[in-house]
């Protein structure tokens, strides 16, 4: 077993007085991952170290703001690769196939998108295969990690330990899709504005321009499917 | 050593399993070759279920479930044919709908049990040395402790709880406040039970058990027309969607069927194709506008004077210059058109008055039974007074002649309409109306001068009464007055022509709608035309949008006298088509005894919302209407002068209306010393009320005895969609952040209300503990202490009806609960069986004592044919009588959760009913223990068991006549006895038709007629309301038993509303020269009436969170705004505005658009406030919603009670929350402030 990953699992997981009580075994695991950078291991300390001092109800409390309550940070992994579209409940299913395929079922009430499910289930993997589907997750990993980080948010490390371990770079297109779409930058109020904005609809003569509602109904049907663009909680 | 580390947490190993006793293995070898079938279809069931939102659709889908996982539905297309000719009813259904299942897994749904994480930590630390209850007790006791949470509302912090603790804490919360306040003190709110009946009934059957407060919703909502009640004395009966496809003429009146009522918009279309033609009544141009042969723009507000000038066409064309035969054949028989009404002199004018009653006449026409109650009118071939069969005299204390029967005394008669011959009358006379044209506010003012009396002349006869002689006219005759219809009987204020402004002319309602004479005298004509060619296929679809002004009656009662007139009502193809937020209950009266535990104990307590929020919200503290701004100048003599608080004080104190809390002194202990002082407890409590011993908690809502303490929303976003006044409701009710920019009356230095207690200090925070069961993280989950995750639509069993289509079908669970989600039945369930265990501590087998208001339908509805007041001596307190009822119940508060679970002895005992009749139900019981099993031993032995959603759905089944034929005939038999009318053929061909929950989650099912409602469902006509009135001469449940035009009550009359007429939006008073603060500075704004109307991307809150509809629409709150109204505030589209009064403050995106008129601005109902709201700069706080610039006013009239059809029921009358009269201010906001740094306190919407 990766214990890194089931460790990683755990720090992710609702905070409990058992987490708190495994928080010296869980540092000293992370501590001596060489796979993990000197920064990202610091930051890790800090977490863990946070799980076992503070308050219990403090504890809750930021997560579930963090993780329950703000829809960028969720840990449903298909939440930011599907949105709430219609491809979501058929990758729940490959996913859940895979699980099921690798000797495992589901015993929780969790999605099997739910980020410590996917990591338990890689701790029980061979290292290339769980390395594979950390690199598939990178750009959202990635987008975790800087969302985290503006928020100054103790989690952080985790995604970023996460990405050490996969060993590779997140797709930088694709993170940057992903952190320029939902996620409004609330001090940028001209960016903020041209999320909403609509296509003038002009009357009269350019018959030649068409009906630009229409064009850009189309241009849009074009695209692939990706998550749904627009709204989103901050 | 801990051994998280070793141990899986969410999956287990798969193991080579043996099943069936060792009959079957599980193999090890590749099945990879079924992925080429399973990937083909990719699910592996379809489950048929729907969405229990509010909304009149009631679809049936397809749901689309693979290894355990709903992957996506679509439209079922099974359901039950309709008869040749008619279009059937598929696809139902539409993108809201479609786009459900991709709310299912999305990241706001509520996954765990949250609880505010200070109430947790506090209750946790006291749990471990104290019990429950005890725990509960200390923690309110405690005043810093109670204001750690409560002040918090809104503000985060929740943390997670398991099942067991929510509810414990819960369950202890409600025990001690049934001990130290009374029952009466924990409130439950839950709309609109037809979209999910058994998760409605979960929660009202568990707070009927301990004796909660069950609260209305459909006149909170303002969508219950008060109009319809007074009309037909019964509550929206409706025609389906279907029988549109019957119309002839069609107008659609402040209803956007295409946008709104999109699954039914079909028939409307069809309608069209098959030569229906249809006038689009609105201001906006709105997708149903462009359906439209004709777009009526009217002003909004100004329906009524649209109305009248309609009518005015009607009566002149079709009823004064040429009698349409088939018109006055129906108002003679169905309408009150011949009852004779008595003009009272007032200032030596004459005054309508009272309806003539066999009691006013010598010997009372024969009359012994309830002569005070049977209206009069003359025979055409005698000439003399009849008392006619129907009135509701004949309804209660005898049998056989409460029918619509031209007979009266046992002699056949033709009822006389009009006094108009020479012969007829004795003289003519000059009678005041009432005219209140001239009060218009600026934004509505025409210039209008007229005095506020219109003296109008009126055939009349004198006749002798007990009392000497009274002048009397028939309602007819001042009908046409009261249109300004010059009938040759000389006079002021009547017209012979459409051109002359007189009110009631097509001039005149040009004036004050914007629109053109010509247009209306048009559309009048052609719909009363094509009424009298096709006997009554004339229909009018109208929304709410014309429910929601304050003086919505007029708006109702015009449309309402148009149909009349030209004999629609009943009539399949015409009629009035209100469909909006009650959606029709079919198996109403299975459902009862479930919802509200009459198998247990009977009454239970129900409360209207509008007054309870009023009072409990404290909005009457900011109350700026006064009773001289509504009153009519022909008021009676009486103590007017009180305000709309006082009003519904009297209410109370008369039995008009319903209280919660009833009494100040817990209604345990008030039964606990009557029986120490060996009184019978009606006895006793009258006593005391009248010595002043015990009084009534509505005298003094701010007294903290009086609060609510614990209240429970489920199946419903009451914060962030329906709070009208939603910035009181935080400041008050809740006790935390709050946006009320006005200042109460005391503040302000104006006149207080004479019978509500005044406290300088207004209480803040009068929850003890908020509990809010959703599946997402609604604006009112938000707010509360207790959040508890609900399953979502594909994850129970329910049952869904409306009244669009007469089907009944189910909710399935296609998945199991996601995450940590139950759904409401087993919720309540857990909390029903923990109250069992926490409360034998404090409370026992308890006796309680309900306040129980004068009801409609029942022998009591004919109380009170005067209005006297009992503490101002003007009668003595007579419990059921003068006062409300004081009902003994006993509770046995240790059994509640075996009590939930099992159907008691009641419905054996006494039986089953509905709206006035009622039936034996054994075999009924019987049946359903042979289906459900019995309970063996314990408190509910020998009962059957309700254990699943599944047991609760046959319970509703098996005792309603609309899916048990049985039943139907049964019911059928019991309204036969008290018209003495044969009326079982009726259900007699499906006596032996069972609808099992099984039956219908394998397709929808034609529900069976019954007396519950006024229309059929068979191979020959479209469920239409009014109907088996017309057709099988059944009386409508009124004072007349016709279909009642002319309202006497006192109260009606003192405030004008005897008879219909056009009452402009009263001034609210919102925007002061203290709140315009952009006046003051001189900046850019404009000020608007702020209109609400339903939406296109959502369901009211639901799917206004739900990105697709975001993406579709704006992706946050919108308002929309004229293009010259923006350029005068200096707006382009897209911009943050901000709207503000003294209400709150909201902010928005504008929507610059033609399509609005000039002077309103539309912001969508209801966009949640969790989603991309910006700070307010007025409130410093983050936007509100929609709701945050209103404040529900009060109106008299909807309090009446003890008076026939004016009686109260549950969702059937009362106060209403009208909110369309608001003005406010709109502004560009200056800078957007998304409130979302590192705050002191945490912000509501994360």
């Amino acid at each position: 077993m990766d214990r890194t990953l089931k460790a990683l699992s755990l720090v992710l997981s609702y905070p409990t007085q058992d987490l708190k009580a495994a928080t010296q075994e869980i540092e000293d695991i992370l501590d001596l991952d060489r796979r993990l950078s000197g920064t990202t291991r610091k930051s890790l300390r800090q977490l863990v170290q946070e799980l076992r001092s503070r308050d219990i109800y403090e504890l809750e409390e930021q997560y579930v703001g963090l993780f329950d309550r703000s829809r960028t940070l969720s840990l449903n992994l298909f939440e930011h690769v599907h949105g709430e579209s219609r491809d979501r409940g058929g990758a729940m299913v490959s996913l859940l196939e895979t699980y099921r395929a690798g000797g495992f079922d589901l015993a929780t009430t969790e999605l099997p998108d739910h980020l410590p499910v996917v990591l338990e289930f890689l701790a029980m993997r061979p290292p290339l295969e769980a390395q594979e589907v950390l690199t598939d997750a990178g750009h959202i990993l990635e987008a975790l990690s800087i969302r985290h980080s503006r928020r100054k948010s103790p989690y952080c490390g985790v995604f970023a330990a996460l990405l050490e371990l996969s060993g590779t770079k997140a797709d930088r297109a694709a993170v940057t899709e992903l952190l320029g779409q939902p996620e409004i930058d609330p001090d940028n109020l001209e960016a903020l504005d041209e999320i909403w904005e609509e296509s003038e609809v002009r009357f009269g003569p350019d018959p030649g321009s068409g009906c630009p509602q229409a064009r850009d109904i189309l241009a849009r049907i074009d695209e692939p499917v990706r998550p749904a663009s627009g709204a989103t909680t901050h | 050593m801990s051994h998280l580390l070793d141990r899986m947490n969410f999956l287990q190993p798969k193991e080579l399993e043996q099943f069936s006793d060792g009959h079957g293995q599980v193999t090890r070898e590749s099945r990879d070759w079924e992925d080429v079938y399973r990937n083909r279809w990719r699910h592996d069931k379809v489950v048929r279920s729907t969405h229990g939102v509010n909304c009149t659709g009631s679809c049936s889908w397809k749901i689309y479930v693979k290894s355990g996982i709903v992957t996506w539905e679509t439209q079922h297309t099974d359901y039950p044919r309709t008869r040749p000719d008619l279009p059937n009813h598929e696809p139902r259904g539409c993108a809201r709908g479609a786009s459900y299942s991709w709310y299912l897994y999305s990241a706001n749904r509520v996954k765990h049990p949250l609880v505010r994480g200070r109430l947790m930590k506090a209750w946790r630390e006291l749990r471990a040395t104290m019990t429950p209850v005890e725990a509960w007790t200390r923690m309110q006791s405690d005043p810093e402790l109670r204001s750690s949470y409560v002040a918090t509302r809104g503000k985060g912090g929740f943390v997670r709880a398991s099942w067991d603790e929510a509810t414990e804490l819960i369950a202890a919360a409600n025990a001690c406040t049934v001990k130290t306040y009374g029952p009466d003190r924990v409130f439950g709110f839950s709309p609109i039970p037809a979209m999910s009946m058994i998760s409605y009934a979960a929660g009202s059957r568990y707070l009927s058990l301990i004796g909660g407060v069950c609260m209305s919703f459909y006149d909170w909502y303002c969508d219950l027309p008060p109009a319809s009640p007074m009309t037909w004395g019964e509550q929206t009966d409706v025609p389906e969607s279907a029988d549109w496809y019957n119309a002839a003429y069609l107008i659609l009146w402040g209803s956007n069927v295409p946008q709104t009522r999109t699954p039914d918009a079909h028939f409307y279309t069809e309608a069209r194709y098959r030569g229906a033609k249809s006038a689009v009544i609105c201001p906006d141009y709105s997708e149903a506008a462009k359906f439209g042969d004709v777009w009526l723009n009217v002003k909004q507000g100004t329906d009524a004077a649209l109305a009248m000038a309609f009518g005015h066409v009607i009566l002149r064309e079709f009823h004064l210059d040429r009698q349409a035969e088939y018109f006055e054949d129906y108002c003679r028989k169905y309408s009150d058109f011949p009852m004779l009404v008595r003009l009272d002199e007032r200032d030596g004018k004459l005054v309508p008055g009272r309806f003539l009653r066999a009691a006013d006449l010598d010997g009372a026409l024969g009359e012994d039974n309830n002569p005070e109650w049977k209206t009069v009118a003359i025979d055409e071939s005698s000439g003399s007074l009849v008392s006619p069969n129907g009135s509701i005299g004949y309804r209660w204390g005898e049998q056989g002649e409460w029918n619509l029967e031209e007979r009266a005394s046992g002699s056949d008669v033709s009822l006389m309409m009009s006094l108009i011959l020479d012969e007829c009358h004795d003289e003519v006379a000059g009678v005041d109306f009432p005219y209140f044209g001239a009060d218009a506010s600026p934004a509505f003012s025409t210039g209008d001068d007229r005095p506020s009396v219109l003296t109008r002349n009126v055939p009349i006869r004198r006749i002798k009464t007990a009392e000497g002689e009274t002048a009397v006219a028939t309602v007819f005759d001042l009908f046409c007055a009261n249109y300004g219809l010059d009938r040759g009987l000389g006079g002021d204020w009547v017209s012979d022509s459409y051109d002359k402004d007189v009110p009631g002319t097509p001039a005149w309602a040009e004036r004050i709608t914007g629109v053109s004479a010509d247009k209306i005298v048009h559309v009048a004509r052609e719909f009363a035309y094509s009424a009298e060619k096709t006997r009554g296929k004339s229909m009018i679809i109208i929304g709410a949008a014309m429910n929601h002004w304050y003086h919505m009656d007029m708006n109702y009662r015009g449309v309402i006298n148009m149909l009349v007139m030209c004999g629609c009502v009943g009539q399949s193809g015409g009629g009035w088509a209100h469909y909006v937020g009650q959606e029709k209950l079919r198996p109403q009266t299975g459902w009862l005894p479930l919802a509200f535990a009459l198998d247990w104990a009977r009454p239970p307590r129900h409360m209207n919302s509008t007054s309870a929020w009023y009072a409990h919200t404290d909005q009457w503290r900011y109350e700026t209407l006064t009773t001289d701004e509504i009153l009519s100048p022909t008021a009676p003599e009486g103590d007017w002068d009180i305000s709309m608080i006082d009003y519904n004080i009297r209410a109370e104190r008369m039995g008009w209306l319903p209280s919660a809390p009833q009494l100040r002194t817990n209604p345990l202990a008030v039964a606990k010393s009557a029986k120490e002082a060996g009184k019978e407890i009606p006895g006793y409590v009258a006593e005391k009320l009248k010595s002043g011993k015990l009084s009534m908690s509505c005298e003094d809502p701010d007294a903290p005895e009086n609060w609510p303490r614990n209240l429970f929303v489920w199946r419903s976003n009451l914060l962030g969609s329906s709070g009208k006044g939603h910035e009181y409701f935080l400041k008050h009710l809740l006790g935390t952040d709050h946006g009320v920019l006005g200042r109460d009356l005391g503040e302000e230095g104006r006149e207080r209300p004479k019978e509500a207690k005044w406290h300088e200090e207004a209480p803040r925070g009068k929850l003890d503990l908020l509990v809010c069961i959703d599946f997402r993280m609604s604006t009112t989950a938000v707010y509360s202490d207790v959040v508890l995750p609900t399953a979502s639509w594909y994850e129970k069993n329910d049952l869904n009806t409306s009244d669009m289509h007469p089907f009944i079908h189910p909710l399935q669970a296609a998945v199991d609960p996601a995450y940590e989600s139950k759904s409401d039945w087993e919720i309540f369930k857990a909390i029903a069986c923990k109250f069992q265990e926490v409360a034998p501590e404090l409370l026992g087998v308890e006796t309680d004592i309900v306040a129980l208001p004068i009801l409609h339908d029942t022998p009591a509805e004919i109380a009170q044919d005067q209005v006297r007041d009992w503490k101002k001596g003007e009668c003595d307190l007579i419990p059921g009588k003068t006062a409300p009822n004081f009902v003994t119940v006993e509770r046995d508060y240790t059994a509640i959760g075996d009590r939930f679970c099992a159907l008691g002895p009641l419905m054996d005992k006494i039986g089953n009913g509905g709206k006035g009749i009622s039936w034996e139900t054994g075999q009924e019981v019987q049946h359903l223990r042979e289906l459900n099993g019995v309970w063996e031993d314990g408190p509910a032995k020998g009962c059957p068991k309700i254990i699943t959603d599944i047991d609760a759905s046959e319970v509703v089944l098996m005792l309603a006549p609309e899916s048990n034929g049985e039943v139907a005939v049964k019911a059928w038999e019991a309204l036969s006895k008290t018209t003495g009318r044969e009326l079982e053929h009726l259900a007699r061909p499906k006596e032996d038709e069972k609808i099992r929950f099984h039956d219908i989650a394998a397709q929808p099912r034609k529900i069976i007629s019954s007396p519950t409602w006024s229309g059929l469902e068979s191979e020959n006509v479209c469920y239409n309301a009014g109907y088996t009135n017309v057709h099988e001469l059944i009386p409508w449940r009124t004072l007349t038993g016709r279909q009642q035009l002319y309202q006497d009550h006192l109260w009606m009359r003192a405030f004008g509303e005897g008879l219909m007429s056009y009452r402009p939006p009263v001034d609210l008073k919102s925007i002061t020269k203290e709140i315009n603060l952009d006046a003051r500075d001189g900046s850019p704004h404009v000020v608007l009436n702020f209109i609400t109307p339903h939406q296109k991307w959502g369901i009211h809150s639901t799917y206004s969170d739900n990105l697709l509809m975001l993406t579709l629409n704006r992706g946050g709150p919108v308002i929309w705004i004229s293009e010259n109204d923006a350029t005068e505030a200096g707006i382009v589209d897209n911009d943050w505005v901000e709207l503000y009064n003294s209400n709150g403050a909201l902010t928005a995106r504008a929507v610059v658009s033609q399509r609005i008129k000039d002077g309103t601005t539309f912001m969508y109902h209801a966009q949640e406030k969790i989603v991309n709201t910006p700070g307010s700069e007025r409130t410093g706080k983050r936007g509100g919603i929609h709701n945050s610039v209103t404040r529900a006013v009060l109106k008299p009239t909807h309090m009446i009670g003890g008076y026939a059809q004016q009686s109260y029921g549950f969702n059937y009358y009362g106060t209403v929350g009208s909110n369309r009269d608001e003005f406010v201010i709109v502004r560009k906001m200056r800078k957007v402030d998304w409130l979302d740094g590192e705050a002191k306190t945490k912000e509501a919407a994360e």
